[in-house]
C-alpha cells in the first residue's frame, strides 16, 4: 500500500516536471553547444545602433579580423574616437537642448549612464570585462583572417548582428556546421571567386 | 659484413637477438594502473557526480568567459599576432642573437637571430630551455634584506650608509661576477668600484679558460681568447675540448663545424679525450687519451711538425699540409697544453687564419688567479664588502669560507641560491629577456638585448643598482645607450639585434712566445674529470626542468649526473650502472655509476652543475599517483655537486686531476636512462617474410659517395588514390651533420607545450619528447663510433598508426601529413604499438600543470594535451597553417625557407631541412633525391616523408692507432 502511494506520488512529480520543462523544450542544448546565448554585458552596448543604424564597418572595432586570428574586442581607446565627443544619444541630448532654452541657461553636457561606464574605464585604465559570446573549445583553432580575406561575411557565421540590440550567439558553431560550410564553399567559390576551403583535420586541430 | 649497430651495453653483448628490441611499446601491463586506481565505493562516487555533472552541463547556457580589451591599446599590437623581438641570449656568455616570439605580451619561444653573427638563427638547448627562467615562481620579486623582503628605497639606503663606512675606513672591496661581455656594464661596475680605494673586480666562469688567456698573454703579450674560425679549418685536432658541446661558445662553433663537413669536400677532426663527448662522436678519428697525458700528446705533436713531419703520424702529416688552415685546440685548464697548443698554431701559421686574435673573443674573460686570490682573502676575513653577480661560487667553487666575516655582503641573484643565501641583501637583477643589455661576445660585434616583458617582479637590472650606488642613479636603457652614444644607429641595431663598431684593438698581438717546457709526467691512477654536460652547462640551468629531462645526448642519462666508467674499469671494480661510488680526490663525493662504451681506462668523469639547491624544488615534480617515486635523490637535490672535486693549482682551477680513488658504497639507485626505450630494431625472427632487415642508420665510404643505391620498388597494398595536389610537407635529416646536441628537442618542447614527466616516469619509458635523438654504437666497447639520429613521426604516406585507430583520431590529410586529433582520441594506444618508429606518446596523466606562472610559456597555438590522449610530431602544423593563411592574405604562394619547424629553427649544424616535396626547387625535395638518401625501415613499405642522408665516414681511418 505505501509502495503503491509513493509510486504515484512519484509519478505526478514527474509528470509536473515534464510539464514544467515541456516549454523549455526547444532550448534544450547538448553540452557545449552554446547556440542562442545573448548574455547580458557590462556596457548595453548595441550593434544594432552602430552596425545597422550609423552603419559602422565591423572591422572599424573588430580590426584583427582581418590581420589575425582573432577578430578581437575593441580597447576603450577606440570607442573614445567617437565617444569623445558623442556623449549621450541624440534625443537626451537636444531634449536638455530645449530644456535649457525653457529655462534660459546654457545647456548641462549629458552623460549617458552606459557611456559612464566607459570613460571611467578610459579614466581608471581598468578595461572593461566584456562576456565572451562565441567560444569554441580549446582544442579548435578558429582563425579569422583566413574566412576575412576569403571575403567570407561576419554575418555567414554571426548572423545579423547589425539587427541585434544584444548579441546572440545564431550559429551553433558545431564542427558539422564548420565543414559543411566548407564543403559548400569547394563547390560553389565565395563571393563568384573560387576557394580552397580545406577540411583536413589538422586545418582546425593541433 | 653488415655493421652492428647497439644502443646499450647489454644489446652489444647479446648480439642478433635484440633484448630491448622484444620488450612491448609501454613498460607496464595497464593492469597494474587499473589496480592503483580508485575503489569500486570511489568510481560510483565518481559517476554520480559525472551524470550530475553531466545533466548541469546540458542545462547551462553560460560558458561565463570574459573577453577583456585593452583600456588603451599599445600602438601596433594586435590580439592574437605574434611579434618578434630581437635580443641576445643570457643562457651563457657566449651572446647568441634572438628573436624572441611574443604573444599577446608575453614572450612564448626563443629562435635564433639568422642575421647575428654567432647565433646565425641557431640556438642551443640551454638557450632554447631559458625562456623558462622568465617564468621561474621562485624568482625573487623583491629585494631581500637579511632574508626578508625589503624595498629598494630600504636597501639603497642601508648599503649606501654601509658603503660609506667602508670608504672611510679603507677597507677592501670586492666584485666577483662571471665574464661580463657587457660594456656598458663593465662600465658601471668600474665606475662603481672607483669610488674605493682598494677595489678590485673578480671575473671567473663556472667552465673556465683561464689557462687560454694566461697562455696567450705568455706567447702573444695579450690577454685573449682567439676568436676560433671552424669553418676555415680543413685539419682539426682537439684535445679535450667539446666545442660542438659545451665549449666557449658551442652554436656558432657547431654552425661552422658543420659547414665544412658537407660532402665531398670535408674537413679531418680528430679528438683526444678521456670522456666521450659530443664532438668526439662526430670525429673522423677519437684517440682516447688521459687527461695528465694531453699535454704529452702536444709536445709529441709539436716535435712532429718542428721536424717537418719525420717520424710522424698521420695528424702531423695532414696539419702539415694544411697550414693556415689547420686548427689545434685544447679546452684542458692547464698551462702546459696551453702553451704547447699555441706553439703548434704558431709553428702551422694559424694565428691570423684560423684563430683571429685580432677580433678576438670576449666570451670567457674570467682568471683563475684573481679568483684564487680572492678566495685566500676571503678565508683570511680581508674583504670588507662583496658584492656577488650572476655567480654562485659556494656551489661552484671548492673550499669557499670566511663568507661569514665579511662587514657589506650584497648578491645580485634572481633567486635565492646557496651564495645569496648567505647574504646581507639580495639585489634581484631582471630575468635578461625583462632587461636592457648590451653584450659584446667579439671584438666589434655588439649585440644587444631589449625587454620582451615588463619585469614580473619588483626586480632592479645590477646595472641601475650599481649606477645608484656609484652616486648617479640612471636606468639602463640611458646607461646603455649614453655608452655606445654615436657608435652606431640606435633604432637599425635594435631592429637588427646587433652592430658591428670598429674593432678596439689597436694592432693584432704578435707572437712573442717561445718554445715551452717539456710538460710534466702524468699521475698514475685515476684521473678525475669535472666536465659541463650538454644539457647543464652550468648551475645556473639546476632550476630548469626542461634541461634536467632532456637525455644526454651521449650518456642518455636524465635527472642525475652519474660517474662515468669505461666497461673494463666498472668490471674491474665488480659494479654496474647505478651503483653509487664514492669518489675521492682532495675531497669525496657520492654518485651512480653508468658504464660508458668509449670512456678511457683510467679517467672517472663527472658532470657539474647538479646538486643544486634550485633542484630541490623538483621533489614533487610529475603526476602524483600511487606508485609515484620522487625525483630527486637522498641529498634532496637533483644529481650530486661535484664542484669539491676541483682544485687550484699554479692558479688555475683544475678539472682534471690524477690520483682519484673510486669505490664502490654498496648502495645503489635506478638511473633514468633513455638508451633503450623505443628501440626500432626488429628481432630476426620478426622480421617481415622475404625482407632483410636493414640497418636504422646508414654510413657510406667517402669512396662511395655519389654512386646511388638502385630504388627498391615494393608491392602496393594500398590503392594509389591519395593525390597530393597542392603542398606534400616533407624533411630531410642530414645525419652527417647532426651532431646530437639536442637544441632541437627542447625546441619542440617548447613551441609545442610537452610536459615534463619526471624522473620515475622516465624511467617507465614515459617520457614526451617528440622529437629524440637516438645514440647508436657500433664496434668495440671500448672504442666505439657514435651515429645520432634525430627520429620522430615520419608523417607516413601508409601510415600503420592510421589503419588501427578504431576512432580515426589520425587520419591522412591531403599535404602528406599524419594528423593526431586529440578531441577524438580516446586512448586504445593502438597507434602507438603498431607505429615502428615508436615515435608516438601517450599522456599517462593529466601532467601537473600548477605553476601559473610557468603556464605562461604555453604556446596559445597548440592544444595542451589531457589524460588518455595520444599525441606525436605534428610538423609543426601551427606554424604550416600560420604561414599557409599569411601567404593566402598576402595574394602570394608560400615560399621554400618560409615555414621552419621549430627543431629545424633551433638546429645550429642546420641538419634539418623542412619544405614542400611537390616543389621540385625546394631545398628538401633536392635532398631527398640526394645520393645519400635513405628512408628509416624503408623495407615496411610505410613511405616516411622523412628523408635521412647518410653518415659519410671513412672507416679505414678510423680507430686507435699509435703514433711513431
Amino acid at each position: 500500500m505505501k509502495s503503491r502511494i509513493l509510486s504515484i506520488v512519484l509519478g505526478l512529480g514527474v509528470a509536473f516536471s515534464l510539464m514544467l520543462l515541456a516549454s523549455r523544450a526547444a532550448m534544450f542544448h547538448l553540452p557545449g553547444n552554446h547556440q542562442d546565448y545573448e548574455p547580458v554585458q557590462p556596457i548595453a552596448y548595441s550593434h544594432r545602433l552602430h552596425a545597422g543604424e550609423l552603419q559602422m564597418q565591423c572591422q572599424y572595432c573588430h580590426f584583427g579580423a582581418e590581420s589575425s586570428r582573432h577578430a578581437g574586442i575593441p580597447p576603450a581607446n577606440v570607442c573614445m574616437n567617437c565617444h569623445r565627443t558623442v556623449t549621450a544619444p541624440l534625443g537626451a541630448v537636444r531634449a536638455e537642448d530645449e530644456l535649457a532654452q525653457k529655462e534660459k541657461r546654457a545647456p548641462r553636457p549629458v552623460v549617458s549612464a552606459e557611456l559612464r561606464k566607459l570613460y571611467d574605464a578610459v579614466e581608471s585604465g581598468r578595461p572593461v570585462a566584456w562576456t565572451r559570446v562565441h567560444s569554441l573549445p580549446d582544442f579548435v583553432y578558429f582563425d579569422h583572417r583566413a574566412h576575412v580575406n576569403a571575403s567570407v561575411a561576419c554575418q555567414q557565421c554571426h548572423g545579423p548582428v547589425e539587427t541585434m540590440e544584444r548579441v546572440r550567439q545564431v550559429s551553433d558553431l558545431s564542427m558539422g556546421w564548420c565543414v559543411n560550410c566548407h564543403r559548400e564553399a569547394n563547390r560553389t567559390g565565395i563571393a563568384g571567386r573560387r576557394v580552397n576551403a580545406s577540411t583536413n583535420c589538422s586545418t582546425c586541430h593541433y | 659484413m653488415e655493421k652492428h649497430y647497439w644502443r646499450s651495453l647489454a644489446e652489444c653483448e647479446n648480439r642478433g637477438e635484440l633484448a630491448a628490441a622484444a620488450e612491448p611499446e609501454f613498460a607496464e601491463s595497464p593492469a597494474r594502473e587499473i589496480e592503483a586506481g580508485p575503489s569500486r565505493r570511489g568510481f560510483l562516487k565518481a559517476a554520480g557526480f559525472a551524470l550530475a555533472g553531466g545533466a548541469l552541463a546540458g542545462c547551462s547556457r553560460a560558458p561565463g568567459e570574459k573577453a577583456i580589451p585593452y583600456a588603451a591599446q599599445p600602438e601596433g599590437l594586435v590580439a592574437g599576432r605574434a611579434q618578434y623581438y630581437a635580443s641576445t641570449c643570457g643562457a651563457c656568455t657566449a651572446g647568441c642573437g634572438l628573436l624572441a616570439k611574443v604573444r599577446d605580451g608575453r614572450p612564448i619561444k626563443l629562435e635564433g637571430n639568422r642575421e647575428q653573427a654567432i647565433s646565425r638563427g641557431a640556438t642551443c638547448a640551454a638557450g632554447q630551455a631559458s625562456i623558462l627562467g622568465l617564468y621561474d615562481s621562485y624568482r625573487l620579486k623583491q629585494p631581500l634584506a637579511g632574508g626578508k623582503p625589503a624595498t629598494w628605497e630600504g636597501v639603497d639606503r642601508a648599503v649606501l650608509e654601509k658603503m660609506e663606512r667602508i670608504r672611510a675606513g679603507g677597507g677592501a672591496v670586492r666584485y666577483l661576477s662571471e665574464t661580463v661581455t657587457s660594456p656598458a656594464k663593465q662600465a658601471a661596475i668600474d665606475r662603481f668600484l672607483a669610488q674605493f680605494r682598494d677595489a678590485r673586480h673578480v671575473m671567473y666562469d663556472a667552465v673556465s679558460a683561464s689557462a687560454i688567456l694566461d697562455a696567450h698573454e705568455r706567447t702573444h703579450g695579450a690577454r685573449v681568447l682567439p676568436h676560433y674560425r671552424f669553418e676555415r679549418a680543413d685539419v682539426i685536432a682537439a684535445f679535450d675540448a667539446d666545442f660542438l658541446g659545451t665549449w666557449i661558445s658551442p652554436v656558432e662553433f657547431a654552425r661552422d663545424y658543420a659547414a665544412r663537413r658537407m660532402p665531398p669536400n670535408m674537413s679531418w677532426h680528430v679528438q683526444f679525450e678521456g670522456r666521450l663527448s659530443l664532438t668526439g662522436s662526430k670525429a673522423d678519428r677519437r684517440i682516447r687519451t688521459a687527461p695528465g697525458e694531453i699535454a704529452g700528446r702536444l709536445a709529441q705533436l709539436a716535435a712532429f711538425i718542428e721536424s717537418n713531419g719525420a717520424g710522424g703520424d698521420d695528424l702531423a702529416a695532414r696539419l702539415l699540409q694544411a697550414r693556415g688552415r689547420s686548427l689545434v685546440v685544447c679546452g684542458v685548464n692547464d698551462l702546459d697544453a696551453q702553451l704547447w697548443t699555441n706553439y703548434i698554431n704558431h709553428l702551422l701559421g694559424n694565428y691570423g687564419a684560423t684563430l683571429d686574435i685580432e677580433r678576438a673573443s670576449l666570451q670567457r674573460r674570467g682568471s683563475d688567479r684573481d679568483l684564487a686570490d680572492l678566495l685566500a682573502e676571503l678565508k683570511q676575513g680581508q674583504v670588507a664588502a662583496l658584492f656577488i653577480d650572476a655567480v654562485n661560487p659556494v656551489a661552484d667553487l671548492p673550499g669557499v669560507a670566511g663568507l661569514d666575516r665579511i662587514g657589506l655582503f650584497v648578491s645580485f641573484a634572481g633567486s635565492v641560491d646557496e651564495t645569496a643565501e648567505r647574504a646581507h641583501y639580495i639585489c634581484p637583477d631582471h630575468h635578461y629577456l625583462e632587461s636592457w643589455a648590451d653584450a659584446e661576445p667579439v671584438a666589434g660585434l655588439v649585440s644587444l638585448t631589449q625587454p620582451a616583458i615588463r619585469p614580473l617582479g619588483s626586480t632592479r637590472a645590477a646595472i641601475e643598482t650599481l649606477a645608484a650606488w656609484s652616486g648617479h642613479p640612471a636606468k639602463a636603457y640611458d646607461l646603455i645607450r649614453e655608452y655606445w652614444k654615436d657608435r652606431f644607429d640606435w633604432d637599425r641595431a635594435l631592429e637588427a639585434g646587433f652592430a658591428e663598431v670598429p674593432r678596439t684593438h689597436a694592432a693584432a698581438p704578435r707572437w712573442i712566445g717561445r718554445k715551452p717546457a717539456p710538460p710534466a709526467a702524468a699521475t698514475p691512477g685515476y684521473a678525475v674529470d669535472v666536465y659541463a654536460a650538454v644539457g647543464m652547462p652550468g648551475g645556473r640551468h639546476a632550476y630548469n626542468p626542461f634541461l634536467h629531462e632532456l637525455p644526454d645526448p651521449i650518456t642518455k642519462t636524465t635527472w642525475d649526473n652519474c660517474a662515468l666508467l669505461s666497461p673494463a674499469a666498472a668490471a674491474s671494480l665488480g659494479v654496474g650502472d647505478g651503483d653509487i661510488l664514492r669518489i675521492e680526490a682532495g675531497a669525496a663525493i657520492e654518485v651512480p655509476l653508468l658504464v660508458q662504451p668509449g670512456q678511457h681506462d683510467q679517467v672517472v668523469s663527472v658532470a657539474l652543475g647538479y646538486g643544486r639547491k634550485a633542484s630541490e624544488r623538483f621533489a614533487n615534480l610529475g603526476p602524483r599517483w600511487i606508485n609515484h617515486k620522487p625525483t630527486i635523490n637522498a641529498n634532496g637535490r637533483v644529481g650530486a655537486n661535484a664542484a669539491p672535486l676541483l682544485a687550484f693549482e699554479h692558479g688555475l682551477l683544475r678539472y682534471q686531476r690524477g690520483g682519484a680513488v673510486v669505490a664502490k658504497t654498496g648502495r645503489r639507485i635506478e638511473l633514468a636512462l633513455t638508451q633503450t626505450h623505443h628501440t626500432l630494431s626488429v628481432p630476426k625472427h620478426l622480421a617481415p617474410a622475404g625482407g632483410e632487415v636493414r640497418p636504422i642508420v646508414r654510413e657510406i665510404a667517402p669512396a662511395e659517395l655519389g654512386k646511388p643505391e638502385h630504388a627498391e620498388t615494393h608491392e602496393e597494398l594500398w590503392p594509389d588514390d591519395h593525390p597530393y595536389n597542392g603542398h606534400r610537407w616533407g624533411m630531410a635529416v642530414d645525419l652527417n651533420a647532426c651532431n646530437g646536441c639536442s637544441a632541437c628537442v627542447i625546441a619542440c618542447q617548447v613551441e609545442n607545450n610537452t610536459p615534463v614527466v619526471g624522473k620515475d616516469e622516465v624511467r617507465r619509458r614515459r617520457e614526451m619528447h617528440w622529437i629524440r635523438i637516438d645514440r647508436y654504437y657500433s664496434g668495440p666497447p671500448e672504442d666505439v663510433r657514435v651515429a645520432h639520429q634525430p627520429m620522430m613521426c615520419q608523417q607516413c604516406d601508409h601510415a600503420p598508426c592510421e589503419t588501427v585507430c578504431p576512432t580515426l583520431a589520425t587520419v591522412h590529410s591531403d599535404e602528406g601529413l599524419n594528423q593526431q586529433i586529440y578531441n577524438r582520441c580516446v586512448g586504445t594506444r593502438y597507434c602507438a604499438n603498431n607505429c615502428p618508429y615508436k615515435a608516438r606518446r601517450f599522456n599517462w596523466f593529466d601532467y601537473p600543470r600548477e605553476d601559473r606562472l610557468a603556464n605562461l610559456l604555453l604556446n596559445p597555438d597548440v592544444t595542451v594535451r589531457s589524460r588518455g590522449v595520444m599525441e606525436k610530431c605534428t610538423f609543426c602544423v601551427q606554424r604550416i597553417q600560420e604561414a599557409k593563411i599569411e601567404a593566402r592574405r598576402n595574394g602570394a604562394p608560400v615560399r621554400d625557407g618560409e615555414i621552419h619547424t621549430a627543431c629545424e629553427q633551433a638546429c645550429p649544424a642546420g641538419a634539418i631541412v623542412f619544405g614542400d616535396l611537390n616543389d621540385p626547387s625546394s631545398r628538401v625535395s633536392r635532398l631527398a633525391h640526394d645520393a645519400r638518401q635513405y628512408r628509416v625501415l624503408d623495407e615496411l613499405n610505410v613511405r616516411p616523408s622523412v628523408h635521412y642522408l647518410k653518415i659519410v665516414r671513412d672507416e679505414k681511418q678510423q680507430g686507435e692507432k699509435h703514433h711513431g
